[in-house]
């Protein structure tokens, strides 16, 4: 059978399974989730070369296949999704309604795939709206409060992108006649030309998925407030279908370069610089290990974003690379945040501290995805930050936005440590003091995604092969690579392994120039020594880093964190409120009312009907 | 015996008759003919569907007396659809709710499943009559059987309800009868072909009145705005079965007779724009007042205006795939919104009150009912792969076609009204806290039988929609042709 249709089966069985199994063995539930995505993953690793599946439903052509393209993001999900489900049976142990999250789950996995299998814009939309749904269900699977706020800002945002697009969708069908993805970019659906709203809409749809400012609202809190297992997921894959409708919106642009389009990609890349830089200022202040991730997640969007818009080959190279790295380290860093959540009960920087020696191996893969995320060599995210910038100097005049980019990843240092400190480094406090590491079975899918990391920063060319190939389904002729190279605009190569290897070296000789240096001079104390110099220690004094991490930055910007998009937003959203109920006193209630509104109207049409029947 | 639409009407009135004497036999009789009835409605409506289909029209003359003096009852695939579909919904109703009246004291259950009866009977009557005239009288025994049902609690607010419904109920009927006096004097017969086709002969000015007169009358029914004042109360405090049958039963036939009126009847020009705005402004207003309502019934009776709206905009857009979406929203939303009247009458009988506070924490009570309320609410905002996306998706499709981008966004944007007070009960149910927790009362047998079918039903028209849409199809196609159908009746004469 085609194993197209297999994983959809596989995945909707499991879902319906996991559900009635968890009321017969709750042990069983999480088991019988990550089966079906193991089933899934085989499935889609033995047959690679799927045939289309093209039928009719309800009077509409469907078509669903695969592509190099919709390949590479169907890696992205599958693979990150085993993990997390992997991740999930010890993260979930001792929680309610097992079945109900499961099931939730696989409907999200099964609504992400269907996304990319979609070679029709109904499918793609019926799919969307599934993934959309189930995904609002595990938003709020933590408390009541949040349907009221945020899960429901998240389904608000999330239904004015779909319906966007929805819109947009019986136009193209109405403009092209066809629903067929392909043949509707072929007749210049996405040229920008005319019916300029039809792009835009799409894109619309698509940059509120990836939370790019200002439709950013929604993400904080639904990536914070989720089940960490399902978190990494969020942000690491299902961000990325906004990444994957944004590549099929420009991918006229890229095969063209009409100068229509380009004003539009110019935009975009300047909302996806300011979501960057924004993003990045915000998580400085947090203090929730969960909302810095989150928030550092939409900044890394925002980078995608950037190498999206340019246009360039290196640019769209560097922007499916970092989808990947950002798929993997911050599918890491929120698997982090979780096994910190179940083992110290909080993720709160302010209260914890020094869990490095209580949990060294999550604090391996913490190390490793900063490193990632901070794109230093010698490991993956390197490769796609160097990527990003030789496309963007070398390959765009948008100098001011290089800035921006430079800046907002130097930045990005400043919160990745803070990370790193307010977890793990620091003094151990009393209340952390029972804290053991995480079970085998939620550090395993940590420990893959580290390695994968480390493995893409040696040799980036597991990457740059799949993805060289999805570039070409998308407009970009003869994108040369090698394991460890990649050539550029001008013909010569970027050899990313000896940069790399360079870099290291550096790291390497200051590190052994340090340890050498103090060795002599080192006293060994325990985490618990403070010396206070002589003053009087006073109760409630603040003696650590946690709290005011970055005061003088915080007052330093202070004037930013003033403007919040939040509160336009909510104040829209409660004048709304106010004026429906307003305007809902026409029903008074009132049976006289009522008649006289029958007698009123019908006064009106008579008044009026030579202007409404003729 | 040979199956005739006829049957419809007669084997309910016998009933009717015969109940109060069957019940002095057999106690139960007055729960238990009902439901034998109505089943005896689906079965013809299915036998009869089939002949429809087959053979064209049916067109039956009742005794024996031709148009314009006798009654014609007129079967084609549109009316036989909406026939069949509201038998159908009749019987699930009945099925039901036949355990759920039995907590009432004696006497009162024979009234009440009579009163049902009498109402669905009433309503099939609306949809299968050829004769203006009759329409009218169907109207009126819908009507009647409507008011007393609304009062059928005797408490003060049922009563109150009961009488908004009267008066508006008899305004209405004051102008249809006028309306239907214009017509007959301009073309001396009551027969709707007939009339048909003598109407372009009529003077432009009585024949704009007695339109008007119609879209009040008829307006009032299909619950457009701002003539329907008298829905959210009457669904309130209706009892929750008869709740469902007003929006899977009673509206459909509001609908349809103002659908017939204007699309056959008359060919004025201007009415598709009148649709149109009305059927928005319809929607619009219900939406927002479901919003901020703090009572469960009454909020899904704002969101069944809301539907009804859509209908109308669907029906006023009028090219055939509008048409076909609109008959598509109108058997979702009778299937949808007594799901939903079903279950959250279950949430109510085991809270105790109507506010939205009873549903929090409910699913620990009545996990399945939960599961199938938050099922209607996600289909009856439009989430695929649930029915209620595919009727909206071809209405959308419709409307695109005459590039109506406005009110596509117009209809999307109200959308998302509804999608948030959906979601805020769903959230309630599954993610309050609970108030108090006393003995559930767990839905009977019937019930979920009933309820269960509704959600099958939604599921698997979502997925595959095609087991519907062929008949959906051919009854746009037969409401649109009305030469076809006025050269059919006039030849059987």
């Amino acid at each position: 059978m085609n194993p197209i249709i297999n994983i959809l089966l596989v995945l909707f069985a499991g879902s319906i399974l996991a559900f009635g199994i968890d009321s017969i063995n709750r042990k069983w539930t999480g088991w019988v989730a990550f089966l079906s995505v193991l089933l899934a993953t085989f499935n889609l690793l033995s047959q690679t070369q799927a045939s289309d599946v093209v039928f009719s439903l309800g009077g509409i052509r469907l078509k669903w296949g695969l592509s190099s393209l919709r390949l590479y993001f169907t890696y992205i999900i599958i693979i990150l999704n085993l993990l997390a489900f992997l991740y999930s049976i010890d993260y979930m142990k001792g929680k309610a309604r097992l079945g109900y999250f499961y099931s939730a789950f696989l409907l999200t996995v099964l609504g992400m795939f269907g996304v990319v299998i979609s070679k029709d814009f109904v499918s793609f939309f019926i799919f969307w709206e599934i993934m959309t749904w189930s995904s609002f269900l595990l938003i709020i699977y933590n408390a009541y409060y949040k349907i009221k706020t945020e899960g429901l800002k998240y389904m608000i945002f999330s239904a004015i992108g779909a319906y966007a697009m929805l819109t947009a969708i019986v136009f193209v069908y109405h403009f092209y006649g066809t629903f067929d993805i392909a043949t509707a970019i072929d007749q210049g659906v996405f040229s920008f030309e005319n019916h300029i709203y039809i792009p835009l809409f799409f894109a619309l749809a698509f940059a509120i998925k990836a939370a790019i400012m200002p439709f950013h609202i929604w993400a904080p809190s639904a990536y914070a407030d989720s089940p960490m297992s399902f978190t990494s997921v969020f942000s690491g894959a299902m961000s990325k279908m906004g990444i994957f409708g944004l590549l099929l919106v420009l991918s006229t642009y890229y095969a063209l370069h009409n100068p229509q389009a380009y004003i539009f990609t110019q935009i975009l890349a300047w909302l996806g610089g300011i979501t960057a830089a924004m993003a990045t200022i915000y998580a400085l202040i947090q203090t929730d290990a969960k909302r810095l991730l989150a928030y550092s997640s939409i900044s890394q969007l925002g980078y995608i974003v950037v190498a999206l818009s340019t246009g360039t080959k290196l640019g769209v190279m560097a922007a499916l690379y970092l989808a990947v790295l950002h798929a993997v380290f911050k599918g890491a860093l929120f698997m982090v945040a979780g096994a910190v959540e179940k083992q110290a009960g909080t993720t709160d920087m302010t209260k914890i501290s020094g869990l490095i020696r209580k949990m060294p191996w999550t604090f391996f893969v913490a190390l490793v995805s900063v490193i990632a995320l901070t794109g230093i060599p010698p490991v993956g995210g390197f490769v796609g930050k160097w990527l990003l910038y030789e496309a963007l100097i070398t390959e765009s005049n948008n100098y001011f936005l290089v800035i921006v980019i430079f800046f907002s990843s130097t930045a990005a240092f400043l919160y990745a440590y803070r990370f790193l400190f307010g977890l793990f480094l620091g003094q151990e406090e009393k209340e952390t003091e029972n804290v053991k590491e995480a079970p085998v079975k939620m550090l395993i899918p940590m420990l893959i995604l580290a390695l994968i990391s480390i493995v893409t920063g040696i040799m980036p060319g597991l990457i740059f092969k799949p993805a060289a190939a999805a570039m070409r389904e998308i407009g970009f002729e003869n994108v040369n690579w090698e394991m460890t190279s990649l050539s550029n605009v001008w013909g010569n190569q970027t050899d990313l392994s000896l940069i790399g290897l360079f870099i290291a070296a550096v790291f390497v000789l200051i590190f052994i120039f340090l340890t050498f240096k103090g060795k002599k001079n080192t006293r060994y104390v325990g985490t618990k020594d403070i010396s206070s110099s002589g003053e009087l220690w006073k109760e409630g004094e603040n003696w650590t880093f946690q709290q005011d991490f970055y005061k003088p930055f915080e007052r330093a910007a202070a004037p930013l964190y003033k403007y919040k998009m939040n509160k336009i937003w909510e104040d829209f959203g409660n004048a709304l409120e106010a004026f429906f109920n307003f305007f809902r006193r026409i029903y008074t209630g009132n049976g006289q009312t009522y008649a006289l509104y029958v007698i009123g109207f019908l006064v009106l049409l008579l008044l009026f009907k030579d202007y409404i029947f003729r | 015996m040979v199956i005739t639409p006829v049957h419809y009407i007669v084997a309910p009135l016998l009933a009717a008759f015969a109940i109060p004497l069957l019940s002095k036999i057999y106690k139960d009789a007055a729960r238990v003919v009902p439901g034998i009835v109505l089943f005896y409605n689906m079965i013809i409506s299915f036998v009869l569907m089939r002949q429809v289909l087959k053979h064209g029209m049916i067109n039956e003359i009742i005794a024996g007396w031709q148009p314009p003096w006798g009654i014609n009852l007129v079967l084609t695939p549109f009316t036989g659809f909406l026939a069949a579909m509201v038998s159908v919904m009749g019987f699930i109703i009945w099925l039901y709710g036949f355990r759920f009246k039995r907590t009432l004291k004696g006497g009162v259950v024979k009234y009440y499943e009579i009163l049902q009866m009498m109402m669905i009977a009433g309503s099939i009557g609306v949809i299968i009559t050829g004769d203006l005239f009759n329409m009218f009288v169907f109207i009126e025994i819908v009507g009647i059987t409507a008011y007393s049902l609304t009062a059928f609690y005797r408490d003060r607010n049922g009563a109150e309800a009961g009488f908004k419904y009267l008066l508006l109920g008899s305004l209405a009927s004051v102008f249809l009868l006028l309306a239907i006096l214009l017509i007959y004097t301009q073309t001396g017969t009551l027969n709707m072909a007939q009339i048909a086709e003598r109407m372009p002969e009529v003077s432009s000015g009585i024949k704009i009145t007695a339109l008007i007169f119609f879209l009040i009358a008829l307006g009032i029914e299909a619950e457009m705005f701002p003539l329907n004042g008298w829905t959210p109360d009457a669904y309130e405090q209706a009892p929750s079965p008869t709740s469902a049958t007003f929006a899977a039963v009673v509206s459909i036939a509001g609908i349809y007779a103002l659908v017939r009126v204007l699309f056959t009847l008359f060919d004025v020009s201007g009415v598709h724009q009148y649709l149109i705005v009305m059927g928005f402004i319809t929607m619009l207003v219900a939406e927002i007042a479901a919003i901020s309502q703090k009572n469960l019934k009454r909020m899904l009776a704002y969101s069944s205006i809301g539907q009804v709206g859509l209908v109308l905009i669907a029906f006023g857009i009028g090219s055939q795939l509008a048409v076909f979406g609109a008959l598509f929203l109108m058997l979702n939303h009778a299937v949808i919104k007594s799901l939903l009247f079903m279950t959250g009458s279950y949430f109510i009988y085991n809270s105790g009150e109507k506010r939205l506070e009873g549903l929090n924490g409910m699913h620990k009570r009545l996990p399945y009912v939960s599961a199938l309320f938050s099922l209607a609410a996600f289909a009856i905002i439009g989430f695929p792969p649930f029915s209620g996306f595919w009727s909206k998706f071809y209405i959308l499709i419709a409307a695109s076609d005459q590039k109506m981008i406005f009110l596509i966004i117009g209809i999307l944007l109200v959308t998302i009204i509804e999608l948030v007070y959906y979601l805020r009960l769903v959230g309630r149910i599954y993610f309050a806290k609970e108030e108090m927790q006393d003995i559930a009362h767990k839905p009977s047998v019937n019930a979920l039988v009933a309820m269960s079918f509704l959600a099958l039903f939604i599921i698997l028209i979502g997925i595959y929609p095609d087991i519907i849409t062929g008949y959906i199809n051919q009854a746009a196609a037969a409401l649109l042709d009305k030469t076809h159908y006025i050269q059919q009746i006039l030849a059987n004469k």
